[in-house]
């Protein structure tokens, strides 16, 4: 069974390297058209989860089958014991490459209201399927041929906990994660990965990761200035969490204005939703069905049909290091002085 | 640029007030060398020479006989100068206070290489231009004092202005380091995110079996109804019946819903519709269970003794999320018929319900995870 399974597809090029996992073109064999990714994993050491890894993310795929998440069509060992797992190719790169391309990709409310949907959605069926996905970032939102987004690499999954189970609370890239994570809370529910989406939200209008903190502390920090600092007043019980911590200087919770002038392009509605996902006390902040019903999906402009989509300009090919930037270093030396008016030129090269 | 043009506005600001010099003697076009006093018409080939270190003007024979053995003083009277051979050249410009000028100029310039975008706002980089023309007049034709002052700053700036080349340099080299480092620190901690997420998994599992064997302790101990009640919820949902109206008959869900397996079952799912109506944020699905209805008065002890200790919960856990789980999963059997799924697997067929099983087979009794 393994053998055919295995034997269906051809393996191609490399596509991109993970930690856990190499992933390749693959081909059907008996439909050199029909392309697929093969992601196989590396070689399975028991001590570093790896295995384990591969399980959880073939767990939760094979259960969750929506649009918006990354589909499962089969699964084969290799010859070295390596588990593969045959996913439908994305072709078109990852949300991240897309935000980050300032030069060269321009999207509108109307884009981000398709790709918040598209998120939004794969979400909610995960938490109604009660299963946390616990890695939510731009680049695990992977693009199909068609502009559909699809939350990818369930890696870190888990289906919602009993209650009093404890849960790790080191999940979720430190950017994107909620402060009840970072103040070391070990029984939360989907209000983790709603957090989560809401960075990608306000990043998605930014352009720029909204709190890229470069440590743990440094993301408290960074949530206290922009979001406000977590107090018994505005989150009951806070100051109970294994390792609540923050900054001595208490931040108020910025009003709608703070808000509006930073992301004002998506509308009122759309920072009111954002405000909403970005809550600090767990239990009040949205949930992803409740985002659903949001009145911003309905407000104008209507979302951009996915066929109509930006689209990443690299043509598949990942460019690497993009997101490092121009060094400060670097001096632009062409037409350097070329729009001067007044200075005098005297050929000092 | 060329140099005529230079030239033209070298002049423009200064109005050729070029006499008020200390430094420059006007020559006076006379062909006559003023070192040696040899006179051109009586050497055809005779050149004339200039150091920009006080731009005195010499015929080439004397600055060979002066300079050719090393570094030697300017001959003028009062010029205290020491001049090298390679430092000299035949002026470009007649007027030798026109060549000092655009010498300056050339220098302040290669100094001051601030371009527009340097500045935040066009009045401060016309205030800099002003600046530096203002240091470039005190350097061409100011007092000594001024000169000075203008030489000095001009010196700092070019020491500043070197400065901030290698720290820009310098600076350059550590982002690279650092967004190297960062790079290595994200991926150390995604690593260990998994790792972490292993420790729970098998954490969770010694918890439950340690429950298990208390759970049996207790039933072993209890009375007889109580015992049972707890094995009941352990095995989820079943116990909570009461207070469920069981609704829609079920057998219609499976064979119709195509890309679905039940290993714990899966909501009943409507395809989505293709329409061009108003935008569905729910894409066309909808998850109200269709298998039973929970009724308001959904009530069970150890649920409610569960609730009452649960109340406190700063981190966002969701009890309601827990019994809807439960309930999801006491009847998620009833609509899975074993001779559907064969059929509609997971929207391919049989065999690859196998080859899942082979590889979970692969990766032994690690697959327990929930
Ligand atoms: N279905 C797919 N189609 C096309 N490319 C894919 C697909 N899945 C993954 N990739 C590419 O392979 C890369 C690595 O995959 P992935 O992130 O799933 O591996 P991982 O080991 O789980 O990664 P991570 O280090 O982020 O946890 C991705 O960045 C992406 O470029
Ligand atoms: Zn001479
Ligand atoms: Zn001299």
């Amino acid at each position: 069974m393994n053998e055919n399974e295995k034997r269906k597809y051809i393996k191609g090029r490399k596509l991109g390297e993970g930690t856990y996992a190499n992933v390749y073109l693959g081909q059907l064999r008996t439909d050199p058209a029909v392309l697929v990714a093969i992601k196989k994993m590396k070689v399975q050491r028991e001590q570093d989860g790896i295995a384990y890894d591969a399980v959880r993310e073939l767990k939760f795929l094979q259960e969750l089958h929506h649009p918006n998440i990354v589909e499962l069509l089969s699964v084969f060992n290799s010859k070295d014991q390596n588990l593969n797992l045959v996913l439908e190719y994305l072709p078109l790169g990852d949300l991240e490459s897309l935000i980050r391309d300032t030069d060269r990709v321009r999207y509108g409310a109307a884009d981000i209201k398709a790709w918040m949907g598209m998120l939004t959605r794969a979400v909610w069926f995960c938490h109604d399927n009660f299963v946390l996905h616990r890695d939510i970032k731009p680049n695990n939102l992977l693009i199909a041929a068609d502009g559909e987004v699809k939350l990818a690499d369930f890696g870190l999954a888990r289906s919602f906990a009993d209650p009093g189970v404890n849960m790790t609370h080191m999940v979720i890239t430190r950017w994107y994660r909620p402060p009840e994570l970072l103040f070391g809370c070990r029984s939360y529910s989907g209000a983790v990965d709603v957090w989560s989406v809401g960075l990608v939200f306000a990043e998605l209008i930014i352009r720029t990761p909204f709190l890229p903190g470069n440590s743990e502390v440094d993301q408290i920090n960074r949530i206290c200035q922009a979001i406000g600092t977590p107090t018994e007043d505005n989150w009951p019980g806070v100051s109970s969490l294994r390792s609540y911590a923050v900054p001595a200087e208490v931040y108020p919770v910025p009003d709608k204005k703070a808000w509006m002038d930073r992301f004002g392009g998506v509308g009122a509605e759309g920072v009111d939703l954002l405000c909403k996902t970005l809550v600090l006390d767990p239990n009040k902040r949205i949930t992803a069905r409740e985002m659903l019903e949001h009145r911003w999906w309905r407000t104008d402009p209507k979302p951009t049909r996915k066929e109509d989509l930006p689209r990443s300009k690299d043509d598949g090919a990942k460019k690497m290091g993009a997101d490092l930037g121009r060094r400060p270093g670097a001096v632009e030396d062409e037409n350097r002085g070329s729009k001067v008016a007044r200075r005098l030129d005297f050929g000092a090269k | 640029m060329s140099r005529k043009a230079a030239m033209g506005g070298a002049r423009q600001p200064v109005g050729g007030a070029t006499t008020t010099t200390t430094t420059t003697s006007t020559i006076s076009t006379e062909d006559m060398c003023p070192v040696c006093k040899t006179i051109r018409y009586l050497n055809k080939d005779m050149e004339f020479l200039i150091n920009p270190e006080c731009y005195h003007s010499m015929c080439s024979n004397c600055v060979n006989r002066l300079f050719n053995d090393g570094p030697n003083q300017c001959p003028y009277a009062g010029c205290n100068k020491t001049l090298r051979r390679k430092g000299f050249r035949s002026a470009f410009f007649g007027d030798l206070g026109v060549e000092r000028e655009v010498d300056i100029r050339r220098r302040v310039a290669a100094v001051f290489n601030q371009g527009e975008d340097d500045f935040e706002t066009t009045t401060d980089y016309n205030n800099y231009l002003q600046m530096v023309e203002d240091l470039t007049f005190d350097l061409v034709f100011g007092t000594d004092r001024k000169r000075q002052e203008a030489e000095a700053t001009l010196q700092r700036w070019e020491a500043e202005h070197t400065a901030q080349i290698e720290q820009n340099r310098r600076q350059g080299r550590e982002a690279d380091e650092m967004a190297r480092r960062r790079l290595r620190a994200e991926k150390d901690a995604a690593r260990l995110r998994r790792i972490e997420a292993v420790r729970e998994a098998e954490e969770e599992k010694r918890e439950r079996a340690l429950t298990r064997e208390a759970e049996l302790d207790s039933i072993a101990q209890a009375p007889e109804g109580q015992g049972s009640s707890r094995v009941q919820l352990k095995r989820r949902g079943l116990a909570a019946a009461a207070g469920v109206n069981s609704a829609a008959p079920v057998a219609t869900a499976a064979a119709t819903d195509v890309g679905k397996l039940s290993i714990r079952g899966l909501k009943e799912k409507k395809k989505a519709v293709v329409h061009e109506g108003p935008y569905d944020p729910f894409g066309g699905l909808d998850f109200t269970p269709s298998r039973y209805r929970l009724g308001p008065d959904l009530k069970h002890q150890r649920i409610e003794d569960l609730r009452a200790t649960m109340r406190y919960n700063p981190g966002g856990f969701r009890f309601e999320d827990w019994t809807a789980q439960l309930m999801f999963e006491a009847f998620a059997g009833l609509g899975v018929f074993v001779e559907d799924e064969k059929e509609v697997g997971i929207g391919l067929e049989a065999g690859r319900v196998a080859s899942i099983g082979a590889g979970i087979a692969a990766v032994g009794d690690r697959m327990e995870l929930d």
